[in-house]
Order: structure tokens, then sequence, then C-alpha cells
């Protein structure tokens, strides 16, 4: 097996784990995953462009309460992977835009799809949980131990195997359609992406502003300020 | 009975990470709890058929925003080392870890994944867009810088203070650090948008910044409803420019 596709499944593993299960330091979001892999992979290029769109879209996903919200650890691990899989496959660089646009629609149907995944697992952790209660009552207090040791086996298991799994689905069934169609992906890249970066951001600008006006004439102020210096620091 | 030292407060913080590992419908948090308590335990309760007793209601329901759970699992701590030496009755410790639970949760909630997290990611994208590796580690450390000191520092912060560790003082610091996040995060929008519309200040084309403008006016205008969330919609857009750019 290519290294590369190893590290990136073995990424899948640890984002699973960091996501929920262990210590959620943020090294599952798919920019800094993105980025891992970018350097995995030796293509930075491809990895930050489909990175950035799906951290802009994940930033505004919110894991509040008891709500499951779609897996972006997956999602970034499987999109960036997957636009990387195609791109290293691919003769011309024209082909990247085509392997990027593919690859944030995969990690966005990933994410989405690693919702049922995630509930299926916090349901076993129920049985997990009342065969610990029932050990510890009837005293041994190793089963503690013991049930969080296998809850983190189960979630690296599942994250390994569901990114192996749309890993492969993705390259076997994408791998064709880049190399025929990359013209007319490349095109729908092109309009797919600002329009991505637009929704996202938006939706962090909302989490924001609160409709308060003095948010929003700060964000104002910003937008013009740094066009106006990115603008006349180029003259 | 004994009482807790320096060194069980640490084992319980160095416990907290794994809080969610065994997280689940029923319980929740429960079982994680059970086991980032246990040293506390461990030193309360010499006599096993106590102890065992002590943490199996220890697994119960709880909930809370996971970094904020630090500072509920040290002020129970405190509870509990009274409950041992008998000057407080086991139904205060369960109580004050319902309250801890959704006090903390409100405030959590709203301070690491409504402000925080979006934050860490608009400071680390600007980077990011200009294809740097820098990015990333600027949003990991902007993030870890509030999160870290709190999940690990936290546990003996709630043990010092206890019960009252929310106080009012406490609660108007993080509203503050909540207020001016958002306020630097509507400025880091602003600066990121200005930056995908000239990267290194040539302007894109008129198509690109128009799609911008029009995914920035859906995007508010879906913002207002949770449903369909922003990756359903974003979804949506794919299979429209995938159809565009198909047929064009």
């Amino acid at each position: 097996m290519n290294p590369a596709v190893l590290h990136t499944v073995l990424l899948g593993g640890v984002a699973a784990l960091d996501a929920a299960p262990v210590a959620q330091t943020m090294l599952s979001q798919p920019l800094v995953i993105g980025t891992v892999l970018g350097f995995i992979w030796g293509d930075w290029v491809t990895a930050l462009e489909v990175a950035v769109v799906l951290q802009v879209i994940a930033a505004s996903t919110l894991p509040v309460g008891a709500r499951t919200p779609e897996d972006y650890a997956i999602g970034g691990v499987v999109g960036v992977g997957l636009a990387l899989a195609l791109a290293s496959r691919q003769p011309f660089i024209m082909a990247r835009e085509a392997c990027a646009l593919l690859g944030v629609l995969g990690g966005m149907l990933a994410a989405t799809g690693g919702v049922p995944v995630l509930k299926w697992q916090r349901r076993r952790n129920e049985g997990l949980s009342r065969w610990c209660e029932e050990a510890l009552r009837a005293g041994d207090e190793r089963a503690l131990g013991a049930a969080q040791f296998a809850a983190i086996a189960v979630a690296f298991g599942v994250g390994v195997a569901y990114c192996a799994a749309c890993l492969t689905i993705g390259v076997w069934a994408l791998d064709g359609l880049v190399g025929r169609e990359s013209i007319r992906l490349a095109r729908a890249w092109g309009l797919a992406e600002p329009l991505w970066l637009g929704l996202g951001l938006a939706h962090v600008l909302h989490a924001f502003v609160q409709r308060r006006l003095a948010r929003a004439a700060v964000f104002g102020g910003a937008l013009i300020a740094a066009w106006l210096a990115l603008i006349m620091g180029t003259r | 009975m004994g009482k807790l030292t320096g060194f069980d407060v640490a084992r319980v913080a160095l416990r907290t990470p794994l809080l969610q590992a065994t997280w689940n419908y029923e319980r929740q948090q429960g079982l994680g709890w059970a086991w980032c308590f246990a040293p506390v335990l461990a030193r309360l309760y010499p006599d096993a058929a106590e102890r065992h007793r002590r943490l199996a209601e220890h697994t119960a329901y709880f909930n809370t925003q996971p970094t904020m759970a630090s500072l509920a699992l040290g002020a129970v701590a405190g509870l509990e080392e009274r409950v041992a030496a008998g000057e407080a009755d086991p139904a205060t410790v369960t109580r004050a870890k319902h309250a801890l639970g959704s006090a903390l949760a409100a405030l959590g909630d709203r301070m690491f994944w409504a402000t925080l997290r979006p934050f860490a990611a608009c400071i680390g994208i600007l980077p990011a867009l200009t294809g740097s590796w820098r990015g990333a580690v600027v949003m990991w450390v902007v993030y870890n810088v509030v999160h870290l000191p709190l999940r690990f520092g936290g546990v003996s912060w709630g043990y010092r203070r206890g019960p009252e560790v929310l106080d009012p003082v406490m609660r108007h610091g993080f509203e503050r650090l909540v207020r001016g996040l958002s306020v630097l995060g509507a400025a880091a929008v602003g600066v990121a948008i200005a930056a995908i519309l000239a990267p290194g200040g040539e302007p894109r084309t008129v198509a690109f910044q128009a799609s911008l403008l029009g995914g920035l006016g859906l995007g508010l205008l879906t913002a207002i409803r949770a449903r369909p969330s922003p990756t359903q919609w974003a979804l949506g857009l794919g299979a429209l420019c995938l159809a565009a750019g198909w047929w064009r």
C-alpha cells in the first residue's frame, strides 16, 4: 500500500478520536488535518484549497448539547485525502481544480454520512455504560478503565474503517471521471469555490454579529480597510 | 477519612481529556465523569464497598461543555471531601453536579463552540489563503491557548473555589471574553473576505467576486434558520455548480 494512503487512513482514526472522545484540541479540524495531509502527500496547494473551504463550512457547524452535527473530523480527512489521491494520479496540473471540487464534495458527503456512524457508536456506548455500572456494583473498579479503553479503541477503529471505505469508493468511482472531464469539473470549481466560501463565512459572521450594529460596523470597516491595504500595498 | 492532595487534583486534571470517551445518549458524560473522578474517591474512601457505591453513583447522567467540565470536577471534588468527612449530605453532590453542568454548558457552548472555534478558524484561514501551512498552526494555537489551560487548570481552580466557582465575577469575565472575541471575529471575517477578493492585491475576476457576494447573501439569509444546515446548503450549491459547469 502507498505509505501516503496508509498515513491518511490512520489520520482518519486520530481525527475521529480528537473530535470527541479524546481532548478535542482541534487537531481534527479540516484546516489542521488538511495541512498535515498536504505535508504527507507533498501537495500544499491542493490540500489547502480543499481544507480552507471545508474549514469555513465546518466552522459554522456547532456540536451544542446532545445534537450530533456533521462529522467534519472524518469529512476533512476524506475530503483532503480524496483530492490529494486523485491529484496524485493525474499527469496534468490542470486537473488539480477538478480534484479539489470532488474532494470538497466527497468531504461534505463523508461528514454527512458520518452522523449515523457516530450515532451508532454512541448507542453502542450505552451498552458499555450499563455493563460498566454492573461491574462497578459487583466491586470491579477496573471495569471503568476497561470501558474507557474499549470506547477509544472502537472510535479509532471506526474512524480508520470509515475513512478507508470512503477513500476507496471515492478514488475508484472518480478517478476516471477526473481524467475524462477535468475541464468541466474545473469550471464547476470556479463557480462553487467562491459560493462555498461566501456561504460559510456568512454563517460565521452571523454567529459573531448577533444582530448588533456595532459589530456589523466593525466587519464593514475591517473589510474596507483590508481591501484598501491590499490594493494600495501593490501600487 | 483522607484529605485530597495536590497530586490527586492533578490526577483528575490529567484524566479530563477522556471525559467524553464513552459519551452515550443515556448517561452522556456520566461514565467519563466517574473515570475522571476515581482518584478523588480512591483517596477519600479507603473502604472498598463504600468507594464502589460512590463510584457507581457518579456514573449517573451528566453533561456539560467538555472543557468547562474541569471546573465542575474540581468543585465537586471539594464537596465530596466534605461528604466523606460527614459534613455534607451525598445529595448535595448530585444537586451541585446538575446545577454546575447546566450553567457551565450554557456559558461553555457559547464561548468554545459558538465563538472561540469559529474565531480560531477565521484567524487560521488568513495565512492558509496565501498557501501557507502556518494557518493550521495559528488556528491550533489560538484555540488551545484558552482551551488547554482551562481544561487542565480548571480542576484545581474549581477545587479552590468550590460550588461558587461560577460566581458573577467569573461569569462576567467569560462574557467579556465572548464579546471581545465576537468583535475581533467579525473583523477577521472582513479581512478574510478582502483577502479572498483581492489575494496579494490583485482583484479576482468580476464573476468570482459576484459569486462570493452571492454566497455571502445566501449565507446571511439561511443563517437565520437552523435547518437546512450549512453543509446541506453547501451540498445543494455544489450540485448546482456541477450541473452549471457540465452544461455551460
